[in-house]
């Protein structure tokens, strides 16, 4: 089953004076279940995809259905509870918030979601020991170490049990082992049935994908499918 | 939820601590002078009033010259009534029951080496009757004492010139246009306020006789104070007199009837003028408080432009994001707000002790002062906290 549908895509940043055409026309079905990869040059548009994906943007043209429903017929409140309960993001640069520690962190996406406090702290705790921060739960983000951080961002992602990961370059500001780390975990997210995007450049996290789609100038170039 | 965002408001708040301090105190310099500003207004009316009212509405005073407009004096014009009206006006009138005629000046005082400028008031022993005020010590002139060398004097008066010493049977100098004249105290007022025309605290009055053949030498009055029988037959009393004084002048340019009523209303309006005068200098400097207050804010969401897009990630709805940011905007007003109340009585306490009039604070005043910051929260946090939530997340995000 195809959990997202993109048919036709196309997105242009308007500069006034300059139109980018960051994506060009993109025709892409992601499975329910999948890890799908997606690498590319350096302003290829991979981001770009990822952003209409997570219902942070809108496309210039084209459609995106995810789970069966046509997005842009969604309102601003519809999208938002659809990133809050249907998506994870993982970003390259964490994005955590600064003021709050990691359980509060953890616990916003479940806040935006009307989870009482208690069950929210329950879960946020849960989380934060499943990716092994059980003595880091009051510690600001700059109280963490890189890979510290990007894992309370993936418990925060997982805060509402999302059905779809989106990850953009999650292991860009990490050292090799701890970017090892987030991605056996995201391997095993997979295991338990979420269907993971990331973009990458790293050909080695490249081969947990069961496809690696290749993106050249706002287009797909070529895709792989792992046998 | 609502309960999260109050708790994140004020965390924010508490992040950049001058930066809310500064604006809080906006905030409390406007509240507090507005609060003090409309105390000291109250206070300063109701002493006032209470001044006049125990005199009783029923008195009335006639005046040369016209009244100009609405809550003006013209100037007297001159000397217009003689003290024949004062007698001819209680036979034609049938609401009067009293009336004397005036006359007034400022004059120097001696006794010894003391001297001082009081209110010299030339009355008929009627006068007591008529502003109802009695002595603390001795006696009130009478009938009797009409061109004898004999004074009332006021409380005050006889502090400034007696001190602690018996000043009955004493005697005091008044310099006069026409030569120094002595008169012998027979009694000494009790406090009393200001009444009408003239502080008797700090007035020496004479039976009229003296005052006109002693000292003024002449055959017109200052003015003529009249009371009415009954407070019901004021407006009747003033159509009397007023036909009386048309009738002798066929002009109605000469003379004014004035009423406690007249008086107290225009003392209201002054003081509501000046209320309102003083109420909207301290309001501009809220306005300009609350103008702090909404450049702080489109400051903080561009420094958390990143915030309000990692918060739209997560599921934000563009009314969480606006709530939260009004939601900070009336938490520092409101802060602003409860301290200015606070300092504003405290500074009207102060400054009403120093003027020597009463300090009203009334709980309508507080709560509309806890009101209005809330409202200037309101007003200028919507303005940037809307441009908060409207902000494109992806733009958002990629902000640095
Ligand atoms: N908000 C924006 N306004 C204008 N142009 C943009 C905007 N975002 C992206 N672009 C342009 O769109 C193109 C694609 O950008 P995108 O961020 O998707 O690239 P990317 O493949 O993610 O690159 P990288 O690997 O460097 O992250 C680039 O040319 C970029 O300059
Ligand atoms: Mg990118």
């Amino acid at each position: 089953m195809n959990l997202i549908e993109i048919r036709n895509v196309t997105k242009i940043y308007d500069l006034g004076d300059v139109k980018v055409n960051a994506l060009r026309g993109i025709n892409l079905e992601i499975k329910e279940g999948e890890i799908l990869v997606i690498m590319g040059p350096s302003g290829s548009g991979k981001s770009t995809l990822l952003n209409l994906l997570g219902l942070l943007d809108k496309p210039t043209s084209g459609k995106i259905i995810l789970a069966g429903k046509d997005v842009s017929s969604m309102n601003d409140n519809e999208l938002a509870k659809m990133r809050n309960r249907f998506i994870g993001f993982i970003f390259q640069q964490f994005n955590l918030l600064p003021r709050m520690n990691a359980i509060e962190n953890v616990e916003l996406p479940m806040v935006y979601a009307g989870i009482p406090k208690k069950e929210r702290t329950k879960r946020a705790k849960e989380l934060l020991e499943k990716m092994g921060l059980e003595n880091r739960m009051h510690h600001l983000p700059s109280q963490l170490s890189g890979g510290q951080q990007q894992r309370v961002a993936i418990a925060r992602a997982l805060a509402n049990s999302p059905k779809l990961i989106l990850a953009d370059e999650p292991t860009g500001n990490l050292d090799s082992r701890s970017g090892d780390m987030i991605i056996n975990i995201l391997k095993e997210l997979n295991k338990q049935g979420m269907t993971i995007v990331v973009v990458t450049h790293d050909s080695e996290i490249a081969k947990i994908g069961d496809r690696i789609v290749h993106i050249k100038d706002g287009k797909i170039h070529e895709i792989e499918v792992k046998e | 939820m609502i309960f999260e965002m109050l708790k994140s408001a004020i965390r924010s708040i508490l992040s950049n601590k001058t930066r809310t301090f500064l604006s809080v105190l906006g905030i409390t310099i406007g509240i507090a002078a507005v609060i003090a500003v409309v105390s000291l207004g109250e206070g300063a009316g109701s002493s006032i009033k209470k001044n006049i009212s125990s005199l009783g509405s029923n008195i009335l005073m006639i005046m040369p010259g016209k009244t100009a407009g609405k809550g003006r004096l013209a100037q007297a014009v001159g000397d217009v009534f003689t003290e024949e009206d004062a007698d001819k006006l209680l036979a034609y009138s049938t609401s009067l029951d009293g009336v004397t005629p005036i006359l007034t000046m400022q004059m120097n005082v001696q006794v010894g080496a003391v001297n001082t400028i009081a209110n010299l008031v030339g009355a008929k022993s009627d006068i007591w009757s008529i502003l109802q005020i009695n002595v603390m010590e001795g006696r009130l002139t009478l009938p009797s004492d009409e061109s004898k060398s004999v004074c009332v004097i006021g409380q005050k008066l006889k502090e400034d010139l007696f001190g602690d010493e018996p000043a009955i049977g004493k005697s005091i100098s008044i310099l006069t246009p026409a030569g120094k004249r002595t008169f012998t105290v027979v009694g000494v007022l009790e406090p009393a306020g200001q009444l009408l025309f003239f502080r008797p605290d700090e007035a020496v009055i004479i039976p009229f006789k003296t005052a006109k053949l002693r000292v003024f030498h002449t055959k017109k009055v200052s003015l003529i104070l009249a009371k009415v029988r009954e407070p019901e037959l004021t407006q009747i009393a003033m159509q009397e007199i007023d036909s009386y004084f048309f009738k002798k002048f066929h002009s109605e340019d000469r003379y004014s009837i004035i009423s406690q009523d007249y008086i107290l209303q225009t003392l209201n309006e002054s003081l509501t003028i000046l209320n309102l005068v003083l109420g909207g200098i301290a309001g501009i400097s809220l306005l300009v408080g609350g103008i702090g207050i909404m450049n702080i804010m489109l400051v903080s969401v561009i420094e958390r432009t990143r915030e309000i897009g990692i918060r739209k990630a997560l599921g934000a709805t563009r009314s969480s994001i606006l709530l939260q940011f009004i939601l900070e905007a009336v938490i520092v007003t409101l802060t602003g707000g409860i301290f200015g109340i606070v300092l504003g009585a405290i500074a009207g306490k102060i400054i009403s002790r120093f003027i020597n009039i009463p300090f009203i604070l009334s709980p309508a005043v507080v709560l509309i002062a806890t009101a209005i910051s809330t409202a200037i929260g309101l007003f200028f946090g919507v303005f940037p906290a809307h441009k908060a939530s409207k902000l494109n997340p992806v733009e958002a995000l990629r902000y640095e």
